[in-house]
């Protein structure tokens, strides 16, 4: 019964979701303090070489070499926020691409470390590293009714689902702190932020490396999803990619580029029937969106839309107008 | 219940509504693994090919190929092949998705491609893991079937192509000093320099410099002044055709005129589109020359035309080859069953297809004799 049930495909689509909330949101805490930021591709690559070559090279445990990768790939988002601070809008985003294209071009040549323009082969596998430890346990998947494929998806899928909802979990926790205040009055206007009292250097480089850590994080996470990374896999367009998650679904609340995530991912996949095609439509989707919602499918409004219900029992209605509803 | 929750969970029923009449669909055609009336032994072939993005071309070159097999393969009547054909866009991720719809919601029996080898390292575990027979008909890279007993690949990879073009340009033009040239961020032409590196190194020959390009650059003058200054006999250029025909045309104007090698990315009629008179004294091995005085190369060429208006290129016939061999697999093992079909597959010995004689080694890599081509007169002819 179970064992039918479960669809490694649909688990592997549903894993790659997973993987772009994470990239999602990490382009939203850039995004949620004004910064737009071009780089995070990069941010992404180092993640995943640094989480690869640690297993691969040093025989560094898994969960282990995820982590380093992560917390060093915030550090450098660090270092790269203190020379960003100075740049505003489209000069910081020529900044962050340049960044990207200046680590995807040193992975080119380190040759030693990289393997160049080749890539890494042969990294961990997250599933199938499960399947062996939980075989060294003393359990197989056929206990419960599964094939070995079966086993090794739903793993994956299970993790990276806990890991989201933590990660979106302590996001939502941190837009509503003190520190999420400053970074929504910073996003508003810096000037008047500053003449508040608020450490806008502090805050910036927070949400830069915030964002710089996640965006490890998933590199990490993609580097032993795929067990193969190349340089060619953190180019431009997998910065415009992340870039796109935030803008279609919206950059405003948290769930917008969760949204954007889900919905810009299962599209292709819907859409294969009609192969050749599918990313035509893909494009002329995202061409409407801009047109008629620039800020993004899910705003402020539409979150409010969805809680007012809740809240008109309370308040009547004194809430901001939405005409229809009266 | 508030009427927006409500129109939120009608929006979300008919969704998920979609949803489960879409997995429907999926099982119903699953099973259907038996011989045909006709004593035609029925199986589903999955296919994962590059369809949409820039290196579309390829990708459709291989459905071509494997269209037309099909096609001749029913009208022979001994395998009853049913074709599914998913797109990968070139992306690891897609590809793995698309093997993993293959593989568990299609069922298929056996898997031709991904079209690239990058796709290969991310797919190629994952059906060794399902025990899917998958042959790769386009991944030169090393170390493609070394990922598993379940994979194969019929393409020739670079350290077959590449030793044997050379060996030749070697004893016909007497070469001592070779200059080396590639473009180092790109996967493809990067493996087809270590592979010169190495020939170099094996045959003794003297490597005068070594000078580096990037994909899509357009000005190579500053590389060749510098070897032509340094006078090598023999050039060996690493570039895919769109770059390598560009070296070639600035090469010949600033009067460089000493041949060239290339590897398997650089063989192409489209060089000869571009660089035009430029392009003569290019030499490159290849498993496939659409000229060879063989019936069976004739008659393929001929449909080929006849079905798409273009003459086949490698990656048509190396597909079109690839689903001969499954198809004969298919019909040694008698049965739609993935062990059978693999176990047919790597007993495969001595088969004639479009390309040559082909066999599988014990990795499951294609053993087979290049054909090494010179470009002479604006026109591909056998090197010897």
């Amino acid at each position: 019964m179970l064992s039918e049930l479960i669809n490694p495909y649909y688990l592997q689509v549903a894993t790659f979701i997973l993987l772009n909330i994470i990239l999602g949101v990490s382009i939203y805490i850039t995004l949620g303090t004004g910064q737009l930021s071009l780089g995070h591709a990069g941010f992404m690559s180092i993640g995943a070489y640094t989480s690869a070559i640690l297993t691969l090279n040093y025989n560094v445990p898994l969960v282990i070499g995820i982590i380093i990768a992560a917390v060093f790939t915030g550090f450098i988002g660090v270092l790269i926020g203190f020379p960003a601070l100075r740049l505003q809008g489209v000069y910081l985003a020529i900044a962050t691409l340049g960044f990207g294209e200046v680590i995807r071009v040193l992975f080119i040549n380190w040759e030693g470390l990289t393997n160049g323009a080749i890539g890494i082969r042969g990294i961990p596998h997250l599933g199938r590293e499960i399947l062996s430890f939980s075989e060294s346990l003393g359990f197989s998947p056929g206990m419960i009714g599964l094939k070995n494929n079966q086993f090794v998806s739903l793993a994956v899928f299970l993790v990276l689902l806990i890991i989201s909802i933590g990660v979106i979990w302590f996001f939502i926790r941190q837009s509503n702190s003190r520190i999420g205040r400053a970074f929504a009055s910073i996003k508003m206007d810096e000037e008047a932020s500053e003449a508040m009292g608020i450490n806008i250097t502090y805050y910036k480089i927070l949400a830069f490396g915030q964002g710089a850590l996640l965006a490890g994080f998933a590199g990490a996470l993609y580097a032993h999803l795929t067990a193969y990374i190349s340089p060619s896999d953190f180019g431009y367009h997998r910065a415009v990619e992340i870039l796109i998650f935030a803008i279609f679904g919206g950059s405003e609340v948290i769930w917008g580029p969760i949204f954007g995530a889900i919905f810009l991912s299962t599209m292709p996949e819907f859409l294969r029937v009609i192969s050749e095609y599918r990313f035509m439509i893909y494009g002329a989707l995202l061409v409407l969106m801009m047109a008629f919602r620039p800020q993004g499918l899910i705003d402020t409004n539409v979150v409010n839309w969805i809680k007012r219900p809740r809240l008109k029992k309370k308040e009547g209605k004194h809430g901001t107008g939405n005409k229809k509803d009266k | 219940m508030n009427k927006r929750i409500k129109l939120l969970f009608s929006v979300l029923m008919v969704f998920s509504l979609v949803v489960l009449t879409a997995c429907g669909n999926n099982t119903k055609d699953a099973g259907d693994k038996e011989i045909g009336a006709d004593g035609a032994v029925k199986a589903k072939i999955g296919v994962i090919s590059y369809l949409t993005g820039p290196g579309a071309g390829y990708g459709e070159a291989i459905t071509n190929g494997l269209k037309l097999a099909n096609k001749e393969l029913k009208e022979a009547g001994e395998v009853d092949l049913e074709l599914k054909i998913e797109d990968s866009a070139g992306k690891q991720e897609e590809a793995l998705s698309a093997a993993q719809k293959l593989m568990n919601s299609d069922n298929v029996d056996a898997i031709i491609g991904p079209t690239l080898s990058t796709e290969m390292f991310v797919v190629g575990p994952e059906a060794e893991l399902n025990g899917v027979p998958i042959m790769g008909t386009s991944n030169t890279a090393e170390g493609v079937p070394q990922l598993g007993e379940y994979v194969f690949r019929n393409s020739i990879p670079e350290t077959l192509a590449i030793p044997a073009s050379v060996q030749k340009a070697i004893e016909k033009y007497d070469v001592k000093k070779v200059a080396i040239l590639y473009g180092n961020d790109d996967v493809f032409t990067k493996a087809g320099y270590d592979v010169m590196k190495k020939v170099a190194e094996d045959l003794n020959l003297e490597v005068v410099t070594t000078e580096t390009f990037q994909l899509g650059q357009s000005d190579y003058k500053a590389q060749l002044t510098k070897i032509k200054n340094l006078n090598p006999d023999l050039i060996l250029a690493s570039a895919l055709y769109n770059e390598g025909a560009v070296i070639l045309d600035q090469a010949r104007k600033m009067g460089l005129d000493v041949p060239f090698v290339g590897g398997n990315g650089f063989n192409s009629p489209e060089v000869i589109k571009i660089a035009g008179e430029a392009s003569n004294g290019l030499i490159v091995a290849t498993p496939w020359f659409a000229h060879k005085d063989d019936e069976k190369v004739k008659s393929f060429v001929k449909n080929y035309k006849e079905a798409y208006g273009v003459e086949p290129d490698q990656f048509a016939a190396q597909a079109y080859d690839g689903l001969y061999l499954m198809a004969e697999a298919v019909k040694n093992a008698g049965v739609a069953d993935r062990d059978e079909i693999r176990d047919a597959l790597a007993a495969i010995k001595d088969f004639k297809g479009v390309l040559g004689t082909m066999s599988f080694d014990e990795d499951g890599d294609i053993v087979m004799e290049p054909t090494v081509l010179i470009i002479e007169g604006n026109e591909y002819i056998v090197f010897e």
